[in-house]
């Protein structure tokens, strides 16, 4: 079992940042504080090919993943892929680091 | 300057996708280190907040003039708290989830990873380091050393990771050469300057706050 309360702290940190930054963004769109605007990269695409050329551009994903029709199935899908990819991160740090600590650190 | 799926041509995309996964799993050896020890317990979920609060961060899109708008890409910061070779990994990682909500693309993710991760954390981190030990002739603290190395050293990062995307993008001939790297490094010399201020200010504030987090100091030799 994992114990929650050792990483109590940085759990409680990272709600904190998190609801901050999302009130941040939310008032900062809003009030007008933050863009919309099209970042460096896209500027410089959309001056030279136009907006319709970078919305359009051919995904090479189309013929594996055409069958999802629902933008709520494809954030299903992208959230629980998320956090498969981040929790074996995870899991291969803790079980490397218990595979280090059982080695033997002197064998001569 | 998240480059999307289907504007490299495939080439630049399998050389820059060998080129960092050869970094980090280097970077994953340089940094075995940090499991091996016991404050590793402590260290890893600051990890997993860092790259949280920089995945958030990257969504504060602030206005630059001209009709663009900047977020903070975080390489350099990352690089400056946890090690050249661990702000790849932990922009990989970010760019991962990115790219799964469709900012940035899965095959270009070698590309944004090395432009973001390896030359605005790796290359970051070594400007950092190179004028701090500038810095270490004045009798300046540590703290505004680090902090103001940090915002100069993120600047310039951002804008030669501009440099290299233009080049990219032009390679795939999405935009001419000239054009492309020029138009790149033109609008990231406006947003670099958020770059810097960002990153200096949370640098600034983890050495007020919890020093011990700046865990490359010894590395960055400062004085």
């Amino acid at each position: 079992m994992v114990n929650i309360s050792k990483y109590k702290w940085p759990l409680i940190t990272l709600v904190i940042i998190i609801a901050v930054l999302m009130t941040m963004i939310a008032i900062g769109f809003t009030i007008g504080i933050l863009s919309e605007n099209p970042d460096g990269l896209e500027r410089v695409l959309i001056d030279n090919n136009g907006e319709s050329w970078l919305e359009n551009l051919p995904s090479p994903w189309i013929p594996f993943l055409s069958w999802i029709q629902n933008e709520y199935l494809a954030g299903i899908i992208g959230i629980v892929i998320s956090a498969v990819l981040i929790l074996s991160v995870f899991y291969i740090i803790k079980y490397k680091r218990k595979t280090i600590q059982k080695e033997p650190k002197n064998l001569i | 300057m998240h480059i999307p799926d289907g504007l490299l041509d495939p080439i630049t995309i399998v050389v820059l996708w060998i080129i960092t996964i050869i970094t980090m799993i280097v970077g994953y050896f340089k940094i075995k280190k940090i499991f091996e020890e016991e404050e590793s317990e402590k260290i890893i979920p600051y990890i997993g907040v860092l790259a949280a609060v920089i995945f958030a961060f990257q969504f504060v899109n602030y206005p630059v003039p001209g009709g663009t708008s900047g977020h903070l890409v975080g390489g350099t910061l990352v690089a400056v708290i946890l090690g050249p070779w661990a702000s790849v990994i932990v922009l990989f990682l970010i760019l991962v989830v990115q790219s799964l909500f469709g900012d940035g693309g899965i095959t270009a993710l070698g590309a944004n990873t090395f432009n973001m991760g390896i030359i605005g954390g790796i290359l970051g981190f070594y400007i950092v380091k190179g004028l701090i030990s500038i810095l270490n002739r004045t009798s300046w603290d540590k703290r505004t050393k680090i902090t103001f190395a940090t915002a100069i050293g993120s600047y310039i990062a951002i804008v030669f990771a501009s440099f290299i995307c233009g080049i990219e993008i032009s390679i795939a001939g999405a935009v001419p050469f000239f054009i492309a790297v020029s138009a790149m490094v033109f609008w990231h010399l406006f947003i670099g300057i958020g770059e810097g201020i960002i990153s200096a200010l949370i640098v600034f504030y983890i050495y007020k706050s919890k020093p011990e987090f700046i865990t490359t100091e010894s590395m960055l030799g400062v004085k």
